[in-house]
């Protein structure tokens, strides 16, 4: 899991407003000069569209095969059949693949959304709670450390995560939190028992969300913490209490910057792999039945598929991973992109 | 863990002084031997100064002698930074105020307060005056609209706004952002308005009608004004008190000090000769 | 009008006043516990990996490679070691230079393109670094899983985390500091690296050190382009598979042996401690970079 990077506030900027317009008469200066350390910076900088344009490219040119191949049943079909390993290649469609391959991933999309949706239901009330918590009632002395204990879980490697999940949470929950939650909430669908043995969507959800809770808190945090002092006063001076204050007032203000962040914390739950993949159950070929079923998400069927499909002799298997990679990749950028362009455009001040 | 700022259930305010009829010299704010510190810096020395009921009090005096601070310790809204406190006594109601006792809250919702800049909340304009009355009656909807009208009417804004009530606070004009900081505040019905330099974000017309409000709603409340302008306490004030350096110089009625003060110290800075 | 007549006070004591107070109550608890399950979480991630990982370390974990299930973890180490040093020394140059460009040419709509995308590919999986480091260079450059495909992999990750912090700790830097060295008449490679640069030196240090935490911790894009060896790396760049911590992690846990179990709570005990003190003296750096800036 990444540390945190800086997205609601930016890092104090001492000369604030006039940045902008100084450096520009810098970078007029810098460019009449054209010398070597220019150049030596601008192509530094220039690897950044390289890498999204050689992402994109590698991973078209090898998915081209299995998106020929597996047409758009690839996104409503959920059978990922390597085919005969034993027979002979069979040509379908102009390439060529083992006896009976097909390939369609309707289940892994539906996992990866699923669990991320779940996340974000749970990490959002949690995440913002946690803030208000320690910019308002969290004196100040202790702030700086009680922040860096949320702070510290974004920086949990992601397999660690997964063998807490799979050591620590999976068999508690299983034991003692689900059958109690299936039979409280049998009412609801989908959280009704059989409750399983632990691995499964719910408990995907809950490691993402704890993953992903520390983006929201920090941000939100900062916020919070950069609300005009005045609104504060004022909403005491009417005689609310300082939670009302943080509430009605202090919160309603933030609801953009919170979507932005949340969007970026959704991006990270889609892609996330490791942890996932130790504590979902890597269930295949099927939607699960309820919120405890076995699922898997595209980014950590990726992995427990590789080696499976480096036995394909057609190729056709790992150019349809690189299908589901492919979709990841647009699908995160999407997700990004949009969440990057909330985040700039929320900037409080 | 930081007790989280929870109305205690004690109230030393909770018992109405019914029994006090409004006299003209009545004090209804007596600070008596006022400190008060920022961590280890010293604000205000040893203030004492009676506020009269209904009449408009100006604070004057250079930037950083004090009359802001004052200002601020009158609701307790330095309660909110944990390194400034006051020693001394505020008496409203023949109860100190300082005590640690107080509900501030309760306190608050009694001594309105506008700020320096308006400080609309992130709601609808209607919303931004029922937030305060909600949070003490509970009304009926025609009630309530009756109430915001009313508040509307006192500053004015009534009809510049009436069609627009649903509309955020935050889309209109400063000065009219101003008002309805100011109708927010009295539509709680309190007994004291503070205004904290009021005007000073504002253009002069707007900062006219603002004055004028001052001027109309004199009578009812009691106003305690701060202001660098002191053509503005001039001409809003009943009384003005001549802070220097944390210290009250001379508190006296307005047309006394300004024509005919007594420190040398009040001439100097009235003629402008500092500050 | 009187204004005390109908002052909400009067009539306070009310049932509306006490709910209030209730929920208030409700409310700040609720947070604290929302506050306190994130602390407990991370509190006993860090607990069941000391527990479990403090026994497991011994002398043989250190001096001697993993040997199927058991055996010790001198070739993830030194492995562990090599990726994340390797990546780092790839992506450390590109990612501060690019980042000078980013902060000092914030004209040029290049540079504005060229820090969206960064904030862009930091979304990017890591799982889809790796599909990429395997098609790009164990297939197509037709080398085999590899070190110097794992450091590219992971370097072309970091990047853009070292190219914004990077913009982020000169955008910091008072522009007078800056007026001043060119007023000098000093060419702006020399202002940019001995002056801004020293100036914001520790904090362009905290990106590189976040971006070190990251590639420690990563596993993912490891496994499509390193894979895994018993052996202790080679010498050999671009054909020879190398071992790492976080695969024994992942990998080990799951089979059906104590010390396969040993193996990858030793190896979660020693990625997370060096993430987790890199991260927090990282933080502590920040903050002191904060207390003490120039003004």
């Amino acid at each position: 899991m990444d540390p945190l990077l800086p997205v609601a506030t930016p890092p104090s900027n001492p000369d604030g407003g006039d940045f902008f317009g100084k450096s520009r008469s810098h970078s007029g200066g810098m460019r009449r000069s054209t010398d070597v350390f220019g150049i030596l910076v601008a192509t530094s900088a220039g690897i950044v569209p390289l890498v999204i344009l050689a992402l994109l490219a590698f991973l078209l040119y090898n998915a081209w095969p299995a998106l020929h191949f597996n047409g758009w049943g690839f996104l409503t079909g959920n059978s990922w059949n390597l085919g005969n390993q034993y027979g002979d290649l069979v040509k379908v469609r102009g390439v060529e693949v083992l006896p009976g391959a097909r390939f369609s991933i309707l289940f892994l999309i539906f996992g990866t959304l699923a669990s991320s949706v779940i996340a974000l239901v749970l990490a959002i009330p949690i995440g913002v709670g946690a803030a208000v918590f320690l910019a308002d009632a969290v004196p100040p002395r202790l702030r700086n450390s009680a922040s860096l204990l949320v702070e510290l879980l974004a920086a949990v490697p992601s397999v660690v995560f997964g063998l807490w999940g799979y050591v620590v949470l999976i068999p508690f929950t299983a034991r003692h939190v689900y059958p109690l939650l299936g039979h409280v909430l049998a009412f609801i669908p989908f959280f009704g028992p059989p409750t399983y043995n632990g691995y499964g969507l719910l408990t995907s959800g809950i490691v993402l969300a704890l993953m992903v809770v520390p983006l929201i808190t920090a941000n939100m945090r900062e916020a919070i913490a950069a609300t005009p002092a005045a609104l504060r006063e004022a909403g005491l001076s009417t005689g609310a209490t300082r939670f009302e204050v943080v509430r009605k007032i202090v919160l309603p203000r933030l609801r953009l910057p919170l979507i932005g962040v949340s969007t970026l914390a959704l991006g990270r739950a889609l892609g996330e792999t490791m942890a996932v993949l130790m504590v979902s159950g890597n269930a295949i070929n099927g939607l699960p039945h309820n919120v405890y079923s076995p699922i898997s998400t595209m980014a950590a069927f990726m992995v427990s598929q590789l080696d499976s499909a480096l036995q394909d002799p057609s190729g056709m298997a790992v150019s349809s991973i690189t299908e589901i990679g492919l979709i990841l990749l647009v699908l995160s950028m999407a997700v990004n992109g949009i969440a990057r362009l909330l985040v700039s455009r929320t900037q409080p001040r | 863990m930081h007790a989280p700022p929870i109305p205690k259930p004690f109230d030393p305010m909770s018992v109405a002084d019914d029994a006090s009829p409004a006299t003209a010299t009545e004090p209804v704010i007596d600070i008596r031997n006022l400190s008060f510190y920022y961590g280890d810096f010293q604000a205000l020395k040893d203030i004492t100064l009676p506020l009269n009921r209904n009449e408009v009090t100006a604070f004057i005096g250079p930037s950083g002698c004090g009359k802001s601070t004052l200002l601020r310790v009158l609701n307790r809204i330095y309660d909110l930074y944990p390194r400034q406190r006051a020693e001394g006594e505020v008496v409203i109601d023949g109860r100190n105020i300082l005590d640690a006792r107080t509900d501030v809250n309760l306190l608050r919702a009694r001594v309105g307060m506008v700020f320096q800049k308006p400080t609309p909340f992130p709601m609808s304009i209607y919303e931004n005056i029922a937030f305060g009355i909600r949070l003490y009656e509970k009304l009926g909807k025609v009630e309530m609209d009756e109430r915001i009208e009313r508040a509307l009417q006192r500053t004015s804004l009534w009809g510049e706004v009436k069609d627009k009530l649903r509309q955020s606070g935050i889309s209109l004009s400063g000065g009219q952002q101003q008002r309805l900081c100011i109708a927010r505040a009295i539509a709680l019905n309190p007994e004291v308005l503070l205004l904290d330099e009021p005007t000073s974000a504002l253009d002069p017309i707007a900062t006219g009608r603002i004055e004028q409000l001052i001027e109309e709603l004199k009578g009812d409340y009691t106003i305690v004004i701060v202001t660098h302008n002191m053509q503005q306490a001039a001409r809003v004030s009943n009384r003005t008190a001549f802070l220097y350096m944390g210290e009250l110089v001379e508190y006296g009625a307005t047309a006394k000090i300004f024509t005919k003060p007594t420190k040398r110290q009040t001439e100097d800075y009235i003629s402008g000769r500092f500050g | 009008m009187n204004a005390s007549a109908t002052s909400a006070l009067e009539r306070r004591p009310s049932l509306r006043y006490r709910r209030r107070y209730l929920t208030n109550l409700l409310g700040w608890t609720f947070y604290g516990v929302f506050f306190a399950v994130l602390a407990f979480a991370l509190l006993d991630i860090i607990a069941v990996v000391l527990k479990h990982g403090i026994p497991a370390i011994s002398l043989e974990l250190f001096t001697k490679p993993t040997n199927g299930v058991s055996g010790g973890l001198l070739n993830a180490i030194i492995g562990t070691f090599l990726l994340t040093f390797g990546s780092l020394l790839l992506a450390a140059p590109v990612g501060i230079l690019g980042g000078i460009y980013v902060a000092e040419y914030t004209a040029s709509p290049f540079a504005r393109a060229a820090r969206y995308l960064s904030d862009v590919l930091v979304g990017v999986p890591s799982i889809v670094f790796g599909l990429f480091g395997y098609l790009a260079m164990v297939t197509w450059l037709g080398w085999h899983f590899s070190l110097l495909a794992g450091c590219i992999t992971l370097a072309l990750m970091i990047i853009p985390y070292i190219l914004r912090t990077t913009e982020l700790a000169f955008r910091g830097v008072v522009s007078e500091l800056r007026e001043a060295a060119y007023a000098l008449g000093a060419s702006h490679a020399k202002v940019t690296l001995k002056v801004i640069l020293r100036a914001c030196r520790g904090r362009v240090l905290t990106g590189v050190l976040l971006a070190m935490a990251i590639s420690m911790g990563e596993t993912a894009p490891l496994i499509y382009t390193v894979n895994w060896s018993n052996y202790v790396w080679g010498g050999h760049l671009t054909h020879e598979p190398v071992g790492y911590l976080t695969y024994v992690v992942w990998s080990f846990i799951n089979e059906p042996f104590d010390s396969a179990h040993a193996l990858a709570y030793a190896a979660a005990l020693l990625v997370t401690v060096f993430v987790l003190v890199i991260t927090t003296s990282t933080r502590l750096l920040l903050s002191r970079l904060d207390t003490h800036k120039p003004h």
